[in-house]
């Protein structure tokens, strides 16, 4: 099916995310849909998806002119979505969840014995490996979207929209969803895909349509005649620029020791030694435990085994609210909608939450003008878009929103920094600022923690890295900032880990 | 970077308007009701509505604070009467001096409420529950206590009080509860636990994450929702010049929703209105009176009010939704 979007345009109250905007995707290719953020992407997808109703301009599918009222009329048109946010009931079987919208009935039940047929038939295409009666809680963020192309396919979907499918799915998940991709695309499916993943990108698609400010800057181009450095100019407007964080700055004292560190996650045997002034890059694929580790730290997991030095004191960190008023660790959550932000409030109390006991008065009030002032040089320093500080944060873009979950932070002043994936869904003009703003952190004498699966931005922010795998530290080395010798250095102690673990498992085995 | 405050932002506007559209009904109710019946703007009428009003805000203020982390307080009646009982057994038994009495009783107010939010944090069951259970736990132990028998004999002082009239019509538990509104206002608008509540009902998990201590502010909002239900059940004993264990319980329950849901603060949790829950315990005074002015019966009372929660309920859900397309 050929989905054609014709001059479409949509405004908001503060901006136009959409000005006359046309392009097409055609069955049995995958079309690229790239722009920075708040380049009027999502916009356009939820007007596809029947969410949003455009200002102007008509959609059309196979030349017949077709207008959507509500999701629902998009779905039984053909056009599916897997969206970033998942859409599955947990505690449904992935069965369940397949066949949500329209179960099978008997005599006015549900036949569950028709549904797990129609769902395996289903995953039959996509990953035989997941079984239809298993609790989608139990799924793997990768397995658990290959569900949601399922649930998609089950309507029929002739139109297949993906929004950042690969954002939080480790290297070899990808793989296997491009592999879905390819068996859709050879189905006749009409691919959208979104990511800003450039090289990901140019491998998988046939077409790419970029967006910028709201306008079409390149429709349906072949990629074969696509340069990457095309693009990103496309995209951003000039020419791709690298983060400038020369390293070598003087590293200080030590600022947070782990030694011999187990948790309540799984954590065993953790050592890890944190100075001032350095950036130390905490390397691993998702689940490796990174995330869970730096929890740890703040108090929010349990810590049961080892000791904790921050400075040269020992710490016990029961919480958060401690790991920041005693100890001046702070720790940017790579959930930032769940854990980053509070959606519903200002971008001033969302930035000012860190400091609010600090900048109060004796009676425990916040003059509001010392609550802006003490706002106002992070908002500034950031660069952070808004028409107003009062804001409410959901306004703001993704790019915007990441500022102001690292601004909180900046303004807290806090010693120990632990950054997790700063840039995930982040465009790249806003991932490069953001680089240099971690590597000036650094340079201002903070002790900055680095979590990130972006290799690229791991080798090009930290001194030294640590690979992490299942739990554990799996390696150490000094970063020279030369791509080549650091991934060389990562994936070599991944694989001889993976390797130590087969060993262990078998000999388990033989015993 | 342009931060400018010219525009209002879309929320903004959205946040005013339920209050202004509550002040033109209530505005437009008292003059149906006075022009229908003249004594209904009668001096008379007007003290003893203000009177009921300073209760209606009171108990409307104590759902508030609970609303305001995202939970509920069923016991806010329960709470009342059990600080209205032992006020009364306070100064009739012990024969306790009055302000001593009603301190004391405020506190067994807070008690409460820390035992509800001690509860709650404590067990991770939601406040629904523990409520419902304490409401129960609490009249019930005082039933027991007091065989369910009025305290009649108190100092005269009290009903003197209760029918004091400041420049002839209004009451002082009026002006009480005004002075809890502006402590209030001050608190949730400029100061660190208020501002720290709602960061912790809008989002638990991120407030908890940027250093805010949730458990203690849930117990801090139960404290003071417990308070507050003591000090309304005190309007109540000063109003009837007895302590009655009739007073609050499930009476109190659907008037303490409505006040701040009408008001437009979120059952979610996020966002309290003080002005609001002041007005939307307005609209249930002006109703409650008026309706007995044009001679219907209380019994419609009941379902107008039930009427007005779920309307209320509705339209937050529609601005929500509204909201929600808007970004």
């Amino acid at each position: 099916m050929r989905l054609s979007i014709v001059n479409v345009s949509k405004t908001f109250p503060s901006v136009k995310a959409l000005d006359d905007v046309s392009m097409e995707f055609a069955p049995g290719e995958v079309h690229a849909l790239m722009g920075e953020n708040g380049a009027g992407k999502s916009t356009l997808l939820k007007i596809v998806t029947g969410l949003y109703r455009p200002d102007a301009g008509l959609l059309k599918l196979d030349g017949e002119l077709v207008e959507f009222f509500s999701p629902r009329d998009a779905l039984a048109a053909g056009i599916g979505a897997v969206h970033q946010e998942r859409n599955l009931v947990p505690r449904f079987s992935v069965g369940e969840n397949i066949l949500l919208e329209h179960p099978p009935g008997r005599r006015g039940f549900i036949d569950y014995g028709a549904i797990y047929d129609r769902a395996r038939v289903l995953l039959e295409l996509l990953d035989p490996g997941i079984d239809v009666r298993a609790e989608v809680a139990t799924l793997s963020v990768a397995q658990m979207q290959i569900v949601e192309i399922a649930k998609a396919l089950s309507l029929n979907a002739r139109v297949l929209l993906l929004d950042e499918p690969t954002a939080s799915i480790t290297d070899h998940e990808a793989e296997a969803l491009f592999k879905v991709i390819a068996r859709l695309k050879a189905e006749g499916v009409a691919i959208v895909f979104v990511s800003h993943k450039l090289d990901e990108v140019l491998t998988i698609s046939d077409r790419v349509t970029v967006l910028r400010d709201g306008r079409v800057m390149a429709s349906g181009e072949a990629i074969a005649e696509m340069s990457r450095r095309r693009l990103v100019s496309l995209m951003i407007g000039r020419e791709e620029r690298i983060a400038d964080v020369a390293g070598g700055a003087k590293q200080g004292k030590v600022a947070l020791e782990l030694r011999e560190i187990a948790t309540s996650y799984g954590h065993s045997g953790i050592n890890l030694r944190l100075h001032e002034a350095e950036i130390l890059g905490l390397y691993g694929l998702v689940g490796a435990g990174r995330s869970e580790l730096a929890r740890s730290i703040i108090g929010d997991g349990r810590i049961t085994g080892g000791a904790i030095c921050v400075g040269d004191r020992p710490a016990r960190i029961r919480n958060p609210n401690e790991a920041l008023r005693r100890h001046r660790i702070g720790y940017v959550s790579e959930d930032r909608k769940g854990e980053g932000l509070v959606l519903s409030h200002s971008i001033v109390s969302n930035i000012a939450v860190t400091i609010w006991r600090r900048i109060a008065t004796r009676l425990w009030l916040i003059p509001p003008v010392v609550e802006r002032n003490a706002v106002t040089p992070q908002v500034q320093r950031l660069a952070i878009k808004s028409f107003s500080l009062d804001q409410t944060v959901d306004t703001l873009s993704g790019g915007n929103q990441q500022k102001v979950s690292l601004a909180k932070w900046l303004a807290a002043k806090t010693d120990i920094l632990l950054i997790d994936e700063p840039t995930v869904g982040i465009d790249i003009k806003t991932k490069v600022e953001l680089h240099e703003l971690i590597a000036q952190i650094a340079r201002d004498g903070a002790a900055v923690l680095l979590i990130s699966s972006d290799m690229a931005e791991m080798i090009t922010l930290a001194d030294r890295i640590l690979v992490m795998h299942n739990f554990a530290v799996v390696g150490e080395f000094v970063n020279d900032r030369i791509y080549e010798n650091g991934s060389e250095a990562i994936m070599s102690a991944i694989h001889a880990a993976e390797k130590d673990r087969k060993h262990l498992h078998d000999r388990a085995a033989i015993a | 970077m342009s931060t400018t405050d010219l525009a209002p932002t879309p929320r903004a506007r959205f946040e005013i308007a339920p209050q202004l559209g509550l002040a033109i009904i209530v505005g437009l109710l008292v003059v149906v009701f006075a022009w229908k019946q003249p004594g209904f703007v009668s001096s008379f009428n007007l003290f003893g509505m203000g009177r009921s009003l300073a209760v209606d805000v009171t108990v409307g203020f104590s759902q508030m604070a609970v609303l305001a982390t995202g939970g509920m307080n069923l016991a806010v009646g329960s709470i009342g009467v059990c600080s209205v009982m032992f006020a009364g057994y306070l100064m009739q038994d012990l024969g306790l001096p009055v302000p001593l009495a009603f301190l004391l009783a405020v506190m067994l107010g807070g008690l409460l409420g820390w035992l509800n939010g001690f509860t709650i944090v404590r067990s991770g069951v939601n406040a629904f529950i523990v409520t419902l259970a304490s409401a129960n736990l609490y009249s019930g132990a005082m039933l027991i206590l007091t065989k369910a028998q009025p305290i009649n004999v108190l100092p005269p002082i009290v009903s003197s009080i209760g029918s004091y009239e400041i420049l002839g019509y209004a009451s002082p538990a009026l002006v009480v509860a005004l002075v809890i509104g502006l402590a209030l206002y001050v608190f949730y608008r400029y100061s660190v636990p208020g501002k720290e509540t709602l960061m912790a009902g809008a989002n638990a998990r991120a407030a908890s994450m940027s250093g805010i201590a949730v458990s203690r502010s849930i117990i801090l909002a139960h404290v003071l929702s417990g308070v507050l239900a003591g000090v309304a059940g005190l309007m109540v004993v000063a109003r009837v010049g007895a302590a009655m264990p009739a007073v609050g319980g499930e009476d109190w329950l659907l008037p303490s929703f409505l006040a701040p849901v009408l008001g437009g603060t979120a059952l979610a949790g996020g966002f309290v209105s003080v002005v609001g829950t002041f007005l939307g315990a307005m609209l249930v005074t002006v109703i409650r009176s008026g309706l007995l002015f044009v001679n219907i019966s209380n019994f419609w009372l009941q379902l107008f009010l039930g009427l007005f929660l779920l309307a209320a309920v509705l339209a937050q859900r529609y601005r929500g939704l509204f909201r929600m397309r808007l970004t």
